[in-house]
Protein backbone atom coordinates (compact mmCIF):
# COMPACT_ATOMS: atom_id res chain seq x y z
CA UNK A 1 0.00 0.00 0.00
CA UNK A 2 3.03 1.97 0.86
CA UNK A 3 4.63 1.48 -2.37
CA UNK A 4 1.41 2.98 -4.24
CA UNK A 5 1.08 5.84 -2.30
CA UNK A 6 5.02 6.86 -2.82
CA UNK A 7 4.56 5.62 -6.59
CA UNK A 8 1.66 8.36 -6.50
CA UNK A 9 3.06 10.84 -5.29
CA UNK A 10 6.22 10.70 -7.60
CA UNK A 11 4.25 10.66 -10.38
CA UNK A 12 0.74 12.19 -10.43
CA UNK A 13 2.29 15.45 -12.25
CA UNK A 14 3.72 13.31 -15.19
CA UNK A 15 0.21 11.70 -15.37
CA UNK A 16 -1.84 14.54 -15.28
CA UNK A 17 0.34 17.04 -17.81
CA UNK A 18 0.50 14.20 -20.17
CA UNK A 19 -3.43 13.75 -20.40
CA UNK A 20 -3.39 17.75 -20.47
CA UNK A 21 -1.16 17.73 -23.06
CA UNK A 22 -2.82 15.28 -25.19
CA UNK A 23 -5.72 16.70 -25.01
CA UNK A 24 -3.68 19.83 -26.16
CA UNK A 25 -2.86 18.23 -29.21
CA UNK A 26 -5.99 16.67 -30.13
CA UNK A 27 -8.20 20.10 -29.95
CA UNK A 28 -4.89 21.22 -32.19
CA UNK A 29 -5.14 18.41 -34.65
CA UNK A 30 -9.13 18.52 -34.75
CA UNK A 31 -9.00 22.48 -35.36
CA UNK A 32 -6.29 21.93 -38.15
CA UNK A 33 -6.41 19.03 -39.71
CA UNK A 34 -9.08 20.00 -42.44
CA UNK A 35 -6.59 22.38 -43.54
CA UNK A 36 -3.70 20.35 -43.65
CA UNK A 37 -5.80 17.94 -45.87
CA UNK A 38 -7.04 20.54 -47.89
CA UNK A 39 -3.58 21.56 -48.35
CA UNK A 40 -2.53 18.44 -49.27
CA UNK A 41 -5.47 18.49 -51.91
CA UNK A 42 -4.38 21.53 -53.15
CA UNK A 43 -0.91 20.69 -54.11
CA UNK A 44 -1.41 17.89 -56.77
CA UNK A 45 -4.75 19.86 -58.01
CA UNK A 46 -2.16 22.94 -58.58
CA UNK A 47 0.49 21.07 -60.21
CA UNK A 48 -2.06 19.22 -62.79
CA UNK A 49 -3.34 22.88 -63.27
CA UNK A 50 0.12 24.16 -64.53
CA UNK A 51 0.80 20.91 -66.74
CA UNK A 52 -2.76 20.95 -68.31
CA UNK A 53 -4.21 24.64 -68.16
CA UNK A 54 -7.35 23.76 -70.40
CA UNK A 55 -8.76 21.08 -68.05
CA UNK A 56 -11.31 22.37 -65.25
CA UNK A 57 -11.66 19.35 -63.34
CA UNK A 58 -9.46 16.57 -62.49
CA UNK A 59 -11.92 13.10 -60.93
CA UNK A 60 -9.36 10.70 -59.20
CA UNK A 61 -10.23 7.18 -61.00
CA UNK A 62 -9.95 3.67 -59.27
CA UNK A 63 -6.47 3.34 -58.42
CA UNK A 64 -4.61 0.24 -61.09
CA UNK A 65 -2.20 -1.91 -59.37
CA UNK A 66 1.39 -2.16 -61.41
CA UNK A 67 4.29 -3.86 -59.81
CA UNK A 68 6.88 -1.54 -59.02
CA UNK A 69 10.65 -1.52 -59.67
CA UNK A 70 11.55 -3.71 -56.86
CA UNK A 71 8.51 -6.12 -57.80
CA UNK A 72 5.90 -5.63 -55.30
CA UNK A 73 2.21 -4.57 -56.04
CA UNK A 74 1.55 -0.77 -56.20
CA UNK A 75 -1.16 1.48 -56.40
CA UNK A 76 -1.18 3.81 -58.81
CA UNK A 77 -3.58 7.15 -58.37
CA UNK A 78 -4.99 8.15 -61.41
CA UNK A 79 -7.04 11.38 -62.12
CA UNK A 80 -8.71 12.02 -65.41
CA UNK A 81 -8.78 15.84 -66.77
CA UNK A 82 -11.74 16.64 -68.07
CA UNK A 83 -13.18 20.25 -69.41
CA UNK A 84 -16.89 20.70 -70.59
CA UNK A 85 -17.24 16.91 -70.34
CA UNK A 86 -14.24 16.33 -72.59
CA UNK A 87 -11.24 13.55 -71.80
CA UNK A 88 -8.21 16.41 -72.15
CA UNK A 89 -5.64 13.87 -70.45
CA UNK A 90 -4.92 11.63 -67.85
CA UNK A 91 -2.28 12.19 -64.82
CA UNK A 92 -0.54 9.63 -62.64
CA UNK A 93 1.39 9.74 -59.68
CA UNK A 94 4.74 7.81 -59.77
CA UNK A 95 7.17 7.12 -57.33
CA UNK A 96 10.70 5.15 -57.15
CA UNK A 97 14.20 5.41 -55.78
CA UNK A 98 16.08 8.94 -56.34
CA UNK A 99 19.64 10.01 -55.76
CA UNK A 100 19.00 10.23 -51.77
CA UNK A 101 15.29 9.21 -51.28
CA UNK A 102 12.07 8.75 -52.66
CA UNK A 103 11.09 10.80 -55.99
CA UNK A 104 7.14 11.31 -56.13
CA UNK A 105 6.27 12.78 -59.33
CA UNK A 106 3.29 14.00 -61.12
CA UNK A 107 3.03 12.80 -64.79
CA UNK A 108 0.14 14.20 -67.34
CA UNK A 109 -0.10 12.23 -70.93
CA UNK A 110 -2.61 13.32 -73.21
CA UNK A 111 -5.92 11.70 -73.69
CA UNK A 112 -5.39 8.27 -76.21
CA UNK A 113 -2.28 7.86 -73.82
CA UNK A 114 0.18 8.20 -77.24
CA UNK A 115 2.49 11.63 -75.87
CA UNK A 116 3.91 13.00 -72.72
CA UNK A 117 2.57 16.28 -72.23
CA UNK A 118 4.68 16.62 -68.99
CA UNK A 119 5.63 15.75 -65.06
CA UNK A 120 6.19 17.42 -62.11
CA UNK A 121 8.15 16.61 -58.99
CA UNK A 122 5.82 16.49 -55.86
CA UNK A 123 8.19 15.58 -53.36
CA UNK A 124 11.77 14.67 -53.64
CA UNK A 125 15.11 14.82 -51.66
CA UNK A 126 17.78 15.30 -54.53
CA UNK A 127 21.17 17.27 -53.57
CA UNK A 128 20.53 20.66 -53.70
CA UNK A 129 21.93 22.04 -56.93
CA UNK A 130 22.88 18.69 -58.53
CA UNK A 131 20.16 16.69 -58.53
CA UNK A 132 17.05 18.74 -57.90
CA UNK A 133 17.44 20.38 -61.29
CA UNK A 134 15.19 18.16 -62.41
CA UNK A 135 12.10 20.18 -61.82
CA UNK A 136 14.09 22.62 -64.40
CA UNK A 137 13.37 23.75 -67.11
CA UNK A 138 16.18 22.15 -69.38
CA UNK A 139 15.44 18.40 -68.13
CA UNK A 140 11.41 18.57 -67.70
CA UNK A 141 10.66 20.18 -70.91
CA UNK A 142 12.36 17.10 -73.26
CA UNK A 143 8.95 15.47 -71.50
CA UNK A 144 6.65 17.60 -73.35
CA UNK A 145 5.45 15.49 -76.67
CA UNK A 146 7.97 12.77 -76.16
CA UNK A 147 5.95 9.61 -77.25
CA UNK A 148 4.83 6.73 -74.26
CA UNK A 149 7.37 4.15 -75.16
CA UNK A 150 10.30 3.28 -73.04
CA UNK A 151 11.99 6.20 -72.42
CA UNK A 152 16.09 6.50 -72.99
CA UNK A 153 18.96 8.49 -71.00
CA UNK A 154 21.72 9.77 -72.79
CA UNK A 155 24.46 11.79 -71.90
CA UNK A 156 25.14 13.48 -74.81
CA UNK A 157 22.44 14.69 -77.10
CA UNK A 158 19.95 17.45 -78.34
CA UNK A 159 17.99 18.49 -75.62
CA UNK A 160 15.63 20.07 -78.05
CA UNK A 161 14.79 17.40 -80.08
CA UNK A 162 11.48 15.93 -78.76
CA UNK A 163 11.83 12.11 -79.10
CA UNK A 164 12.11 9.35 -76.72
CA UNK A 165 15.93 10.04 -75.78
CA UNK A 166 16.28 12.16 -72.72
CA UNK A 167 19.13 14.29 -72.32
CA UNK A 168 21.04 13.84 -68.61
CA UNK A 169 21.40 17.02 -66.78
CA UNK A 170 25.22 16.95 -65.91
CA UNK A 171 26.69 16.29 -62.97
CA UNK A 172 23.06 14.82 -62.02
CA UNK A 173 23.17 11.40 -64.23
CA UNK A 174 21.62 9.28 -61.08
CA UNK A 175 18.71 11.34 -60.72
CA UNK A 176 18.17 11.85 -64.52
CA UNK A 177 18.16 8.34 -64.74
CA UNK A 178 15.83 7.78 -61.70
CA UNK A 179 13.24 9.98 -63.36
CA UNK A 180 13.11 8.33 -66.46
CA UNK A 181 13.21 5.01 -64.73
CA UNK A 182 10.33 5.89 -62.27
CA UNK A 183 8.13 6.89 -65.54
CA UNK A 184 8.94 4.19 -67.96
CA UNK A 185 8.22 1.70 -65.35
CA UNK A 186 4.33 3.13 -64.52
CA UNK A 187 3.62 4.69 -67.70
CA UNK A 188 4.39 1.45 -69.47
CA UNK A 189 2.40 -1.00 -67.50
CA UNK A 190 -0.24 1.86 -67.12
CA UNK A 191 -0.81 1.81 -70.94
CA UNK A 192 -1.18 -2.10 -70.98
CA UNK A 193 -3.54 -1.97 -68.16
CA UNK A 194 -5.98 0.95 -68.96
CA UNK A 195 -5.95 -0.61 -72.54
CA UNK A 196 -7.37 -3.88 -71.12
CA UNK A 197 -9.61 -1.82 -69.26
CA UNK A 198 -11.09 -0.15 -72.01
CA UNK A 199 -10.22 3.46 -69.97
CA UNK A 200 -8.60 4.23 -73.77
CA UNK A 201 -8.54 2.95 -76.87
CA UNK A 202 -5.75 1.63 -79.57
CA UNK A 203 -5.47 3.83 -82.41
CA UNK B 1 12.44 46.31 -7.04
CA UNK B 2 15.43 47.65 -9.38
CA UNK B 3 17.54 44.18 -8.92
CA UNK B 4 14.56 42.45 -10.59
CA UNK B 5 14.60 45.08 -13.62
CA UNK B 6 17.95 44.86 -14.31
CA UNK B 7 18.09 41.51 -14.18
CA UNK B 8 14.84 41.45 -16.84
CA UNK B 9 17.01 44.36 -19.10
CA UNK B 10 20.31 41.53 -18.40
CA UNK B 11 18.37 38.34 -19.34
CA UNK B 12 16.70 40.32 -22.38
CA UNK B 13 20.39 41.62 -23.64
CA UNK B 14 22.04 37.69 -23.06
CA UNK B 15 20.55 36.21 -25.66
CA UNK B 16 21.75 38.31 -28.60
CA UNK B 17 24.76 38.56 -27.84
CA UNK B 18 26.61 37.85 -24.43
CA UNK B 19 24.67 34.31 -24.37
CA UNK B 20 24.22 33.91 -27.94
CA UNK B 21 23.04 30.38 -28.34
CA UNK B 22 24.49 29.97 -31.51
CA UNK B 23 27.60 31.91 -31.37
CA UNK B 24 28.61 31.79 -27.58
CA UNK B 25 27.28 28.93 -26.06
CA UNK B 26 26.98 26.70 -29.45
CA UNK B 27 23.44 25.02 -29.15
CA UNK B 28 21.04 23.73 -31.46
CA UNK B 29 23.88 22.77 -34.16
CA UNK B 30 21.51 20.73 -35.66
CA UNK B 31 19.23 23.28 -37.24
CA UNK B 32 21.96 25.91 -37.76
CA UNK B 33 23.46 23.54 -40.20
CA UNK B 34 20.88 22.15 -41.87
CA UNK B 35 17.90 24.94 -42.75
CA UNK B 36 20.23 27.83 -43.15
CA UNK B 37 20.51 27.10 -47.32
CA UNK B 38 17.96 30.23 -47.68
CA UNK B 39 16.59 33.08 -45.61
CA UNK B 40 12.53 32.27 -45.40
CA UNK B 41 13.24 28.54 -44.17
CA UNK B 42 15.88 29.60 -41.53
CA UNK B 43 13.20 32.54 -40.75
CA UNK B 44 10.86 30.06 -40.36
CA UNK B 45 12.50 27.97 -38.10
CA UNK B 46 13.74 30.74 -36.02
CA UNK B 47 9.49 31.75 -35.32
CA UNK B 48 9.00 27.62 -34.88
CA UNK B 49 11.81 27.61 -32.03
CA UNK B 50 10.98 31.05 -30.10
CA UNK B 51 7.20 29.95 -30.23
CA UNK B 52 7.87 26.03 -28.67
CA UNK B 53 10.62 28.19 -26.30
CA UNK B 54 8.03 30.78 -24.89
CA UNK B 55 5.49 28.23 -24.32
CA UNK B 56 7.66 25.73 -23.36
CA UNK B 57 9.16 27.74 -20.40
CA UNK B 58 6.20 29.21 -19.27
CA UNK B 59 4.85 26.07 -18.37
CA UNK B 60 8.06 24.99 -17.03
CA UNK B 61 8.48 28.23 -14.98
CA UNK B 62 4.68 27.03 -13.62
CA UNK B 63 5.13 23.53 -12.29
CA UNK B 64 8.78 24.21 -11.60
CA UNK B 65 7.89 23.89 -7.51
CA UNK B 66 6.17 20.55 -8.55
CA UNK B 67 8.94 18.81 -10.58
CA UNK B 68 10.55 15.91 -8.62
CA UNK B 69 14.30 15.85 -9.51
CA UNK B 70 14.99 12.93 -10.92
CA UNK B 71 11.42 13.41 -12.86
CA UNK B 72 12.60 16.95 -14.50
CA UNK B 73 13.73 16.07 -17.86
CA UNK B 74 11.32 13.80 -18.73
CA UNK B 75 8.93 16.85 -17.87
CA UNK B 76 10.75 18.81 -20.13
CA UNK B 77 11.00 16.46 -22.83
CA UNK B 78 7.19 15.92 -22.19
CA UNK B 79 6.59 19.62 -22.23
CA UNK B 80 8.74 20.27 -25.47
CA UNK B 81 7.41 17.48 -27.86
CA UNK B 82 3.89 19.06 -27.23
CA UNK B 83 4.48 22.39 -28.42
CA UNK B 84 6.72 21.04 -30.96
CA UNK B 85 3.64 18.67 -32.37
CA UNK B 86 1.82 22.02 -32.40
CA UNK B 87 4.10 24.31 -34.06
CA UNK B 88 4.29 21.29 -36.60
CA UNK B 89 0.59 21.59 -37.06
CA UNK B 90 0.20 24.79 -37.54
CA UNK B 91 3.18 25.01 -40.08
CA UNK B 92 1.51 22.70 -42.44
CA UNK B 93 -1.62 24.60 -41.97
CA UNK B 94 -0.92 27.97 -42.65
CA UNK B 95 2.76 27.69 -44.44
CA UNK B 96 2.29 24.08 -46.22
CA UNK B 97 4.95 25.40 -48.29
CA UNK B 98 7.33 26.11 -45.69
CA UNK B 99 6.26 22.38 -44.23
CA UNK B 100 8.09 20.89 -46.71
CA UNK B 101 11.34 23.08 -47.32
CA UNK B 102 11.65 22.63 -43.61
CA UNK B 103 10.98 18.13 -43.86
CA UNK B 104 12.02 16.87 -40.69
CA UNK B 105 13.78 19.48 -38.58
CA UNK B 106 10.45 20.78 -37.21
CA UNK B 107 9.74 17.70 -35.25
CA UNK B 108 13.32 17.79 -34.72
CA UNK B 109 13.34 20.92 -32.77
CA UNK B 110 12.01 17.89 -29.55
CA UNK B 111 15.88 17.54 -29.40
CA UNK B 112 17.27 21.22 -29.59
CA UNK B 113 19.13 21.65 -26.58
CA UNK B 114 18.69 25.26 -26.69
CA UNK B 115 14.63 24.85 -25.69
CA UNK B 116 15.79 21.78 -22.90
CA UNK B 117 18.92 23.58 -22.10
CA UNK B 118 16.39 26.98 -20.92
CA UNK B 119 14.24 25.07 -19.07
CA UNK B 120 17.04 23.66 -17.46
CA UNK B 121 18.71 26.77 -16.74
CA UNK B 122 16.10 29.32 -16.42
CA UNK B 123 12.84 28.38 -16.63
CA UNK B 124 12.75 25.81 -13.81
CA UNK B 125 14.92 28.12 -11.10
CA UNK B 126 12.77 31.31 -12.59
CA UNK B 127 10.16 33.01 -12.26
CA UNK B 128 7.62 33.18 -14.62
CA UNK B 129 8.33 36.69 -15.86
CA UNK B 130 12.37 35.97 -15.71
CA UNK B 131 11.16 32.83 -17.86
CA UNK B 132 9.88 34.59 -20.65
CA UNK B 133 11.73 37.20 -21.38
CA UNK B 134 14.84 34.85 -21.28
CA UNK B 135 12.55 32.76 -23.80
CA UNK B 136 12.19 35.36 -26.17
CA UNK B 137 15.85 36.57 -25.75
CA UNK B 138 17.44 33.64 -26.21
CA UNK B 139 14.52 33.10 -29.46
CA UNK B 140 15.33 36.40 -30.99
CA UNK B 141 19.07 35.79 -30.88
CA UNK B 142 18.93 32.57 -32.11
CA UNK B 143 16.59 33.49 -35.14
CA UNK B 144 18.81 36.53 -35.98
CA UNK B 145 21.95 34.54 -36.17
CA UNK B 146 20.35 31.96 -38.04
CA UNK B 147 19.22 34.40 -40.58
CA UNK B 148 22.61 36.20 -41.33
CA UNK B 149 24.24 32.58 -41.93
CA UNK B 150 21.36 31.90 -44.37
CA UNK B 151 22.02 35.63 -45.67
CA UNK B 152 25.64 34.48 -46.60
CA UNK B 153 24.57 31.43 -47.86
CA UNK B 154 21.77 32.08 -50.23
CA UNK B 155 23.59 35.31 -51.52
CA UNK B 156 26.66 33.20 -52.53
CA UNK B 157 24.55 30.30 -53.56
CA UNK B 158 21.99 31.93 -55.62
CA UNK B 159 22.77 35.61 -55.81
CA UNK B 160 20.03 36.31 -54.09
CA UNK B 161 18.45 37.29 -50.55
CA UNK B 162 15.09 36.37 -49.40
CA UNK B 163 14.62 35.46 -52.91
CA UNK B 164 15.30 38.81 -54.10
CA UNK B 165 18.12 39.35 -56.11
CA UNK B 166 20.99 41.24 -55.15
CA UNK B 167 24.20 40.57 -57.42
CA UNK B 168 22.75 39.18 -61.02
CA UNK B 169 23.68 35.58 -61.92
CA UNK B 170 25.13 34.48 -65.26
CA UNK B 171 22.64 32.39 -66.30
CA UNK B 172 20.23 35.71 -65.60
CA UNK B 173 22.61 37.69 -67.92
CA UNK B 174 25.02 39.00 -64.71
CA UNK B 175 28.02 38.60 -63.60
CA UNK B 176 28.06 36.78 -60.71
CA UNK B 177 28.88 32.83 -60.57
CA UNK B 178 27.09 31.22 -58.39
CA UNK B 179 28.95 29.05 -56.10
CA UNK B 180 26.82 25.89 -55.43
CA UNK B 181 28.80 24.24 -52.85
CA UNK B 182 27.54 27.13 -50.43
CA UNK B 183 23.76 25.22 -50.90
CA UNK B 184 25.45 21.84 -49.72
CA UNK B 185 26.04 21.07 -46.35
CA UNK B 186 29.71 22.21 -46.66
CA UNK B 187 28.90 25.89 -47.07
CA UNK B 188 26.96 25.22 -43.62
CA UNK B 189 30.19 24.25 -41.84
CA UNK B 190 32.50 26.98 -43.68
CA UNK B 191 30.03 29.82 -43.03
CA UNK B 192 29.48 28.71 -39.56
CA UNK B 193 33.03 29.01 -38.51
CA UNK B 194 33.91 31.58 -40.50
CA UNK B 195 30.93 33.14 -38.28
CA UNK B 196 32.65 31.67 -35.03
CA UNK B 197 35.63 32.62 -35.86
CA UNK B 198 34.81 36.33 -36.22
CA UNK B 199 33.29 36.43 -33.06
CA UNK B 200 35.30 34.92 -31.10
CA UNK B 201 38.12 37.77 -32.37
CA UNK B 202 35.38 40.31 -31.44
CA UNK B 203 35.30 38.84 -28.05
CA UNK B 204 38.96 38.90 -27.79
CA UNK B 205 39.54 42.32 -28.88
CA UNK B 206 36.84 43.60 -26.17
CA UNK B 207 38.55 41.63 -23.26
CA UNK B 208 42.30 42.95 -24.55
Amino acid sequence: MLKIKYFVQQSWLLVVSAFMFGLLIAVTNAALIDRINANNANKVTDKLKSLIPDADEFSKQESITIKSQQQSNVDVEIYKAVSDGQCQGWAFKAFGAGFADKITLIVVVDKSFEKIVGFSVLASNETPGFGDRISNSFYRDQFAGAPTEKLNLVKVGDADEIDSDIVAISGATVSSQAVVDIINNTMLQLKIKMLEKGMIQDE
Amino acid sequence: MSSNENKVSSTLLAGLWKENPVFRLLLGMCPVLAVTAACKPALTMGFCVIFVLVCSNIVVSLMRNLLKPHLRILMFTLTIATFVTIADLLLKAFQPEMSTALGPYVPLIIVNCIIIGRAEACASKNDLLISIVDAISMGTGFTITLCVLAAVRELLSTGKIFELTVLPTVEAGGWFVPWTAMMLPVGAFVTLGLGLAIVNVICKKKQA
